[in-house]
């Protein structure tokens, strides 16, 4: 099986910060079978957001903190994680790793004739600039994690697939524990976002995706490699 | 002798701000170097600093502050 399968996303993140500690070039897909709501541990802390938290796990979203930036993120059966851990030299930039993972994921998407761009999302849960989007809305969102290791920077940078349209039932959890953390930004929109299973009509389609993602991950983390030995 | 603690200016390519999202050690607390004192987080990223000598910490910028591309945020001495 080419994704590695967690029954929480705590697990899964768990996973990434092994890969991540370890500091050896690495990629990872992988799914949660629970749902649950993962957020930056320094929104999670925020004062006053607690009641919020436990009203999204009573009902049926709990939440589980991660080391990376951004927002809010659903996890889940619905949502496919790239992990790409990337040891780097000075100068490879937060925009070098965001056009890496991006970059793997809509030369996955071509594959299928799947045209995908990058850009933001108003209405989008974790929006920033770094989304992937097909037909303007949100397919996945990316984040990363640095990490200061003696040999250089290691870099984690992660991607959030949306590969099975959310049940309903999400939205209303994450509106509110949206407006509760981020009270300046857009409320978000359902419509905002599209899954893999609209663009991909047809369950073998879907099963090949994976496959086409971990080889456009795999040619980015080895020509970075054979770079980053060149410069070495 | 001080060390400075500052916002790394390669890292990313505009002129965004980073915002320091957590202390680890607190003002006044004896580190290591290399020891991973502080987090800030800008573009969706969060980013470790570590501390630059062994000594005491003194913190410039607080928790939740904004810090710009080579402000120094505190120093080790």
């Amino acid at each position: 099986m080419i994704t590695a399968p967690f029954s929480t996303a705590a697990d899964g993140i768990a996973r990434e910060a092994a890969l991540l500690q370890r500091g050896k070039p690495a990629l990872m897909l992988w799914q949660a079978a629970e749902n649950a709501l993962v957020v930056p541990v320094a929104v999670a802390r925020r004062d006053g957001l607690q009641r919020a938290l436990g009203e999204a796990a009573e009902r049926g979203w709990p939440v589980t903190v991660r080391g990376s930036g951004g927002g809010i993120v659903p996890q889940g059966s619905a949502t496919l994680n790239l992990a790409m851990v990337l040891p780097c030299t000075a100068g490879f930039t937060v925009e070098d790793g965001y056009r890496m993972i991006c970059g793997a994921v809509t030369e996955a998407l071509t594959r299928f004739d799947i045209t995908a761009e990058t850009g933001a999302c108003p209405g989008a849960f974790c929006d920033g600039a770094w989304n992937v989007l097909a037909h303007g809305r949100k397919l996945a969102g990316t984040a990363q994690r640095w990490r200061a290791a003696p040999q250089g920077r290691v870099v984690l940078a992660h991607a959030a697939v949306l590969v099975r349209t959310p049940e309903p039932d999400l939205w209303p959890v994450l509106q509110q524990l949206q407006a509760a953390a981020f009270a300046a930004e857009p409320p978000l929109r359902a419509g905002a976002h599209i899954a893999l299973d609209a663009l991909l009509p047809g369950a073998m389609r879907q099963s090949a995706f994976p496959g086409a993602l971990i080889r456009a991950a795999e040619d980015r983390l080895t020509a970075l490699a054979r770079r980053e030995r060149k410069a070495a | 002798m001080a060390n400075d603690i500052i916002i790394p200016s390669g890292l990313w390519e505009g002129d965004d701000e980073c915002v320091i999202t957590a202390w680890l050690a607190s003002d006044g607390a004896q580190v290591t170097q290399g020891a991973l004192i502080a987090e800030i987080m800008t573009a969706k990223i969060q980013y470790e600093i570590t501390a630059p000598a062994s000594g005491t910490l003194s913190i410039a910028k607080q928790q939740d502050e904004v810090a710009a591309k080579g402000d120094v945020i505190g120093a080790v001495s």
